[in-house]
Order: structure tokens, then sequence, then C-alpha cells
């Protein structure tokens, strides 16, 4: 007996992508930040990674990272996925705050406060809390910069800013057999559970010497891929000097496609004025210093705290 | 008609290993030709090839001796660059070949390192996906997208560095039947414009055959066979008992002769086409005198 | 007889919102030797990996021995039954020695010391790997030997099905013909069910019973290969095409010569009766 399926091939139904996988994600194939180029991009990347750095009021990092959200939804990322990111946003706090809590550290200016049977030192605290919009604010500027841009951004950004061809080149490496090894890693846990390992059912210790056996195949398979590469490369002509053919000098096709214009530089001299001006006005005169929070100043009213 | 590629008296033996790969091996390939390389594995076919594109001795330690001549210099006297820009090389795992981030950047890699104009490489860009219908692909991470799209970019940088030899170590053997088709496609297609040397190693002969002027059996590291390609299916069971497939109608059509339904001396058919036209004809032959 | 797998109107969707399978109905009996067939993503691997319980059915349901693959904690008793050999042997051999890694499944069930010890030996006779290469690190093994270590560490757990993904996959003739007869011999003498997934239509010709064609996550086609082999039309429409020998015979049918020849061997027979 044969038995024959009615319906056609090609019944699967379609989808239209709205964005591209990267190593870390997806980024949107259509977005009006990719009206500027790379190098503005990464430059976007290192302003809103580092200004967090000078600002310790809560306030101001916390709008920070509503400007970084109000980016990626201008920018067409898809909040939705953002909602991975939750995971390490709930652990970083509950970990500063135990800490401070559990070990505040001893100062006689500390205000103790009784919170049921326990007792919190107010000040260790609001620091922490300040700390962690901090943390979170460049956290955001981390997810903005990789959720807009793919790898080949990166390294054209690279380029542009003249580093030499052969450090993009490994970092690209790097970051293709990153890839590599996540994937060997999957199918080499599939074949360890149809081995009938129960990784649940394990102790933590189990785990950690289970991580050690990964090794083995997973070294077993660079070592080959790696002679495989270096074949590759040869084939392509590639030299570790870097020496091109006619002995001229390497064009550079890919980032030659992208042209600094002026709304880049517009964007990169401001970006670079507005951090000047924070650095300034927060190393002369402090004005983002955690004191001068509304909020902590608030608290401290309602609180009955001196100073 | 040139000589392409000269191989003189080689031998290979790479280090950690007790044996010869390659011994004594004496072959001329003429400019424009199509040659395909058959044998069972670890027999010699890879290595060969790898002598041919200079990887061996270049990237290999071993003994080597004899010589391998690309249009009259010899490959251990050839810079990498120089090589590339001569023989290209297409490997059986196309996911090993991959070093950029997009297609796109995979095939400008080559170009780049033979020191092209952006305006040249645009060009060689654009028709090497063309021919390789990857088109649509330039965008995406070669990491992305199926087996046979993965080999046909393979393809597509190698046909873009314009190397006047071209070699493809089993280009098909790790990707499904229709991936393989669109492979031979492009292989019928540079056969047909003519500009390049090709030599395919392929242990599916049914679709290599229709393609290769001349045919190669490797065995225990030397030439055991060489013929035009119909002259080299002439004697399936040689090759059989060396571990290569025939085309299932020239063992019919061998069988149909050694039992004298076919004349002695008919050539043996290489295609299905021709092996139906054979057989038909017998049958018809029968019908009539019945 | 029961079915060792029942396949029930299954769909499998990927974590990421790729379908995969589509209403997938199927019955594995005992003692079978199918062919898993069809483009790359067409399924053949999801399907596959839904049978052993590495995949848990979106919708539908897999019972594998009256187990079904949903339940929890279940993977122990599943691998028992349904073992599975990965295409590639450095993916499944993470052991320092050979001894090791066919120990590695029935350890992990947790069988008793001499329980596993005869396992191994058992595993690794049928499998053909011999004693002297116990103590040897997978590793350094050539690729074909490699292989047979990791079918002989799936034998270990002593499934009654066995699925091998590719086993032919860049093998020339000999190698691809011992390994085929390895598993006809795992069916025929050992009374396995062997699942091939493969794209060598020559190789299914000459050792599959039955054969199940997929295209796009749905079953186009299942029955003997005979049967199935008879079918270029609907076979075409996920480029699959039968062995040349086949279609010798289908492009010749008006002239009395098989549409569902398998092989050369066949053929030969068939011409001759129609000639006499």
């Amino acid at each position: 007996m044969i038995a024959t399926a009615t319906t056609g091939v090609n019944a699967a139904p379609a989808r239209v992508p709205k964005a591209r996988k990267t190593l870390l994600g997806h980024v949107p194939i259509e977005s009006p930040l990719y009206q500027f180029h790379p190098v503005t991009r990464l430059i976007m990347f290192i302003f809103f990674g580092v200004i967090p750095l000078f600002i310790y009021l809560p306030e101001v990092n916390f709008l920070l990272l509503w400007v970084n959200m109000g980016i990626m939804r201008w920018g067409r990322v898809n909040i939705n996925e953002l909602r991975k990111y939750m995971p390490v946003i709930f652990t970083v706090a509950f970990f500063m705050f135990i800490v401070v809590v559990l070990a505040p550290g001893e100062d006689p200016s500390y205000t103790p406060l009784d919170v049921g049977p326990i007792t919190i030192y107010y000040q260790p605290v609001f620091f922490a809390f300040a700390a962690y919009w901090r943390l979170i604010a460049m956290l955001f500027g981390t997810i903005l910069y990789f959720s807009t841009n793919r790898e080949r951004d990166m390294l054209v950004a690279m380029r542009s800013l003249r580093l030499p061809f052969i450090a993009s080149y490994v970092v690209g490496l790097s970051i293709r057999s990153a890839g590599m090894f996540l994937e060997d890693f999957r199918t080499i846990r599939e074949a360890e559970q149809a081995r009938g390992l129960d990784t649940k059912a394990m102790r933590l210790r189990d785990q950690v010497k289970l991580y050690m056996m990964y090794l083995v195949p997973l070294f077993s398979i660079a070592l080959r891929r790696a002679d495989e590469i270096s074949n590759a490369l040869f084939a392509r002509g590639y030299t570790l000097t870097g020496r091109v053919g006619g002995g001229g000098k390497r064009a550079d096709y890919i980032r030659a496609q992208y042209k600094l214009r002026t709304r880049d530089w517009v964007l990169i001299v401001s970006m670079g004025l507005i951090f000047v001006a924070t650095a300034i006005v927060q190393m002369r005169f402090g004005v983002f210093s955690i004191e001068y929070s509304p909020l902590n100043i608030y608290l401290k009213q309602l609180l009955g705290i001196p100073g | 008609m040139s000589i392409a590629i000269r191989i003189k008296d080689l031998e290979w033996k790479y280090e950690n290993t007790t044996e010869f790969a390659l011994r004594g091996v004496n072959l001329e390939i003429e400019e424009g030709s199509f040659l395909g390389i058959v044998g069972a594995n670890e027999h010699g076919k890879t290595s060969l090839v790898m002598a041919i594109n200079g990887l061996i001795p270049q990237s290999y330690n071993g003994i080597y001796r004899g010589d391998v001549q690309v249009f009259g210099k010899s490959v251990r006297e050839t810079d990498a660059v120089e090589l590339a820009s001569q023989v290209g090389l297409v490997f059986a795992d196309p996911e090993a070949q991959f070093t950029a981030m997009t297609v796109e950047e995979e095939l400008v890699f080559g170009l780049e390192n033979l020191g092209l104009g952006l305006a040249e490489i645009r060009e060689r860009l654009e028709w090497a996906a063309e021919v390789t219908m990857i088109s649509e692909l330039l965008d995406k991470s070669p990491y992305d997208v199926s087996g046979g799209q993965k080999q046909r970019v393979a393809i597509a940088c190698v046909l873009a560095m314009n190397p006047p030899i071209i070699i493809m170590d089993e280009p098909t053997s790790m990707i499904d039947p229709l991936g393989k088709g669109l492979i031979f496609d492009i292989l019928r297609k540079l056969k047909e414009a003519g500009d390049h040397t090709l030599i395919v190693i392929e242990h599916n002969v049914e679709r290599l055959v229709p393609l290769a002027d001349q045919m190669l059996l490797m065995w225990q590291g030397n030439i055991a066979k060489l013929a035009p390609t119909r002259q080299f299916f002439e004697d399936p069971s040689f090759l059989i008992e060396r571990g290569v497939l025939t085309p299932e109608v020239s063992e019919f059509a061998e069988w149909l002769r050694l039992e004298g339904y076919l004349e002695e001396g008919t050539p043996l058919p290489l295609n299905l086409e021709d092996g139906v036209e054979i057989t038909r004809q017998v049958l018809e032959a029968r019908r009539a005198r019945a | 007889m029961t079915p060792l797998i029942t396949v029930d109107h299954l769909d499998f969707i990927y974590p990421d919102g790729t379908p995969a399978l589509f209403d997938i109905n199927l019955q594995v009996g005992q003692q079978e030797f199918i062919a898993l067939i069809g483009q790359n993503g067409s399924g053949k691997t999801t399907l596959s990996k839904c049978l052993n319980g590495l995949l848990k059915p979106t919708k539908g349901s897999v019972i594998v021995e009256g187990l079904d693959t949903r339940g929890r904690g279940i993977i122990k008793q599943l691998v028992t039954r349904v073992g599975y050999v990965f295409q590639n042997p450095d993916h499944q051999l993470f052991n320092r020695s050979v001894w090791d890694e066919i120990a590695y499944g029935p350890r992990n069930i947790g069988y008793s010391k001499e329980e596993v010890k005869e396992r191994v030996e058992e595993a690794a006779h049928v499998a053909g790997v011999h004693a002297d290469l116990f103590e040897t690190h997978p590793y350094f093994l050539p690729k074909g030997l490699r292989q047979r270590v990791a079918i002989a560490s799936i034998l270990a757990m002593r499934p009654k099905t066995i699925i091998v993904d590719e086993p032919t996959t860049g093998q020339d003739m000999p190698q691809s013909v011992e390994v085929m007869n390895f598993l006809r011999r795992l069916w025929k003498e050992e009374g396995h069910t062997i699942i091939i997934i493969t794209h060598e239509m020559r190789i299914v010709a000459q050792y599959a019973q039955r054969t199940v064609v997929l295209g796009q996550g749905r079953v186009l086609l299942d029955g003997t290969t005979r049967e199935v082999f008879a079918q270029p039309e609907v076979l075409r429409q996920t480029y699959v095409e039968p062995p040349q020998i086949t279609r010798l015979g289908q492009a010749l049918s008006d002239y009395g010569l098989p549409r569902d020849a398998l092989s050369v061997e066949e053929m030969k027979e068939a011409f001759r009766e129609v000639v006499s």
C-alpha cells in the first residue's frame, strides 16, 4: 500500500522577513538608523556606553535609558525582543541590593532604618540604586548597538577608523568562529541527550564536569576546521603579510560602499560636544553627583535624614 | 592547444604518515579541457589537486619529489597570490571555506587579495554572482544559507578571481539533489563558455560524465587510467573493482553486449538518454524479428 | 503486531517560529529498513529528532513503544528504545577512550559495572570495533572507524530502532557499501529497525525496504521503495530522481520493462524475461 499526500508541496506558509539574523539576535532590515555611516553608529555606541560613567544621578540615567529605547523604537527594533534581557536586568538588581543589604559596610554617617526584623542603611542602598541605573543605561546603550548593527557594520566601522585590515579580519573571524562554536556546542548537547544524559536531573558539580567534557569534541572539531580554513585562505591568495597582487594597496570594496555624509559629521560632532561638556561639568562642578538627585533629597526629607 | 598543467614524476608523502600519497604521477592537462577525476578515498585524488594549486607543498609538510608546473612555472616557486590568480580550488565542505560575515564580503575578499581596483571588483563580483545564481544572497551571512547555496557561494568566490584553471574537489558530495543539479548547471555553463580549464573530482559520475572530455582514475597514489570519457567507461568492471561507481546504464549495456544483445564493439552509453536509445533499438530489433 | 513508533498528527514549529513539520502520520514497525528522503529543509532531520524525543511535538504526538515523548524525565527510557547516530561523528565522541565512549550511554542509564562491560563488548563486536582499540582516543581514529565507534556507542544501549543521519555522505563506494552492509546486518540478523536519512537514491534503492518522502514538512509518499520510485512525477515535486536504471525501465515500459526496477541485476532479469 502506498500513501500519497493530497496536499501540494507549496502549502508551507511563506514568511516575509522583517529582520535579519545576527549573532546576538536580529536587526531590522530597514531602519532610519541606517542612513548613518557605520562609524557614526559605532561612535554612538561608545557615546551611550561611556556617558553614564560621568552621571551619578539616577534620574538622568533613567532618562538615558528611555532615550535609548526611543532610538530603538525609531530604528524599528522589535521591542518585544528586548524581553529576553529581562532576566539580566532583574538578576543584576537582585545581586546589587542583596549585597548592600547584607554587607552594607560600616560608616558612622550611615543612617540605619528598621525594616521589619532587619536593619538597612539608607546611604549604601541609595548609592546602589544610583549605580544600578548607571549600569542599566550602559546596558541599553549596548543593546541599542547590537540590535541595529551587524558584524559587517562593526567591521566597516573599524576599518574606517583606520585599524589595519588584519585586525578587523581577525575580529570578524573570531565572531564567526564563536558562532560556529555555539552551533557545535548545541549539536554536542543533543548528541549527549541521545545517549541518555538528563542534564535537568544533574547536580551542579556534575554539570561543571560535563562542560569540561565538551572541550574534547569542540576542540577536535575546531582543529580540523582550522586546517580547512587556512587552506581556504591560501586558495584565495591571502598571505599573512597582507601583501596583495600587483604590489599595490589593498582596495576596501565594502567600506567604499559607505560614505560619511554631512548628517554623520553633525551627529559625531554633537555627540563629541555633549560628551566633553558632560565630562567638564561633572569634573569641575559635580553637577551630576548623587547629592543633587531630587529623589535623594526628597527621600532624605521624608525619612528625616540630615544633610 | 597549449599545456596548462604539467606534472612530472610527482611523489608526495605527508609528514606523520608511512605511505606515499602520490607515487610518481605524470600528467599533462591541456588548456581549456574538462578533466573528471574519480577514485576511492585515500587514493590520492585530493593530494593531486592540492599539488596543482600549490597547497602541497606550501601549506603542508612532507617529502616532495618531482615537479608541478602551471603555465610553465613551477608551483613551488610561485607565491600564494599568484597561484590563487591562476588556480582556483573549491573544497568539498562548503562550510569550511568561509571566513567573512556576508556573502558579498566573502566574494570580495579574494579580489582584494589580488590587488584589484574598486570598479573591477564590482564588475567581477556581479558577474560571478550572476553565473552562480547567488545575486539574491549577497547581503546574507554565508552561514545562513542552505548547503547548496553555500557551495555556489564558494564557487562564485573562485570564479570571481577568474583563474584560468578551476578545480572542484567533490563539490556536490555534501548537498541535496536539487543543489547538486544547480552546481552541474554552473559547470555546464563554464564548459560552454570555454574560458577555463576545469578539473572536477566527483563520486557522482552520472552527472559528471556528460561534461568531462577526459576521465582519470586515481588508485594507490598513481594514475590507473586516463582516457577520453567514452573510452574510460568501456570497461566498467575494471572501475568497479577499484571502488568507482559507473553509470548504471553503462553497466547494463555492458551486460547487453556480453550477452550478445548488442554487437561487439558497440560504444557503451554514458547517460540515460543514450542508454534508453540503445536499449530501445535492441528491443525494437527483437520485436521486428518476432 | 504493534508498531514501535506511532506518529500521530505531528506538527513541529521551532522556538524561533520556523514551521518545520505539518500533520505527519507515520508508523514504524518491528524490523523495518526505512529511508527518509527529501530536500534539505524538507523536515527529515526534524522528524527524526522528534522520533527519539530530542524534539518535542508542538502539536500531535509521538508514541515510542507505548511511551509519549512529551513525558517528563523519560530521556533515559527513550534512548534505550530509539538510538540516533549524528552525521558528523566528531559531534558525538566526547570521551577520552573508545571504551569510555561506548560505555557512556549504558553508564548514563545506570547499569551495573558487569552489565556495562557486557554491553560494551557486545556492541563493539557487532560494530566491528576491535578490542585493541579500546584504549585509543577516538580523535585519532580514521573517519570510518569513528563512525563505527559512534554506532557502537548507540548499540550499547540496545535500542530497537536506530536512526542514522546521512551514513554515506562524503564516503566513496567501498566505504558506503561497508557501512550500509553493516546496517543491513543489524536489520536482518540482529532484528533492529533501521531508519536512514540520505540523498543517495542508489543507496535507497539497494537497501531500504520502505521509503518515506518528505517535502516542505509533509509526507509526500510513504510505501515500499519499489512503489515510491515508480512515482517519478510525485518525486519530481521534491527534486528527487529515482536511480538511473529505474528511469531506464520507466522510459521503456511500453516495451514491457518494469517501472520499478531497483538495481541493474533486477533489470537484467526483467530484460531476459521480456526478450524470451
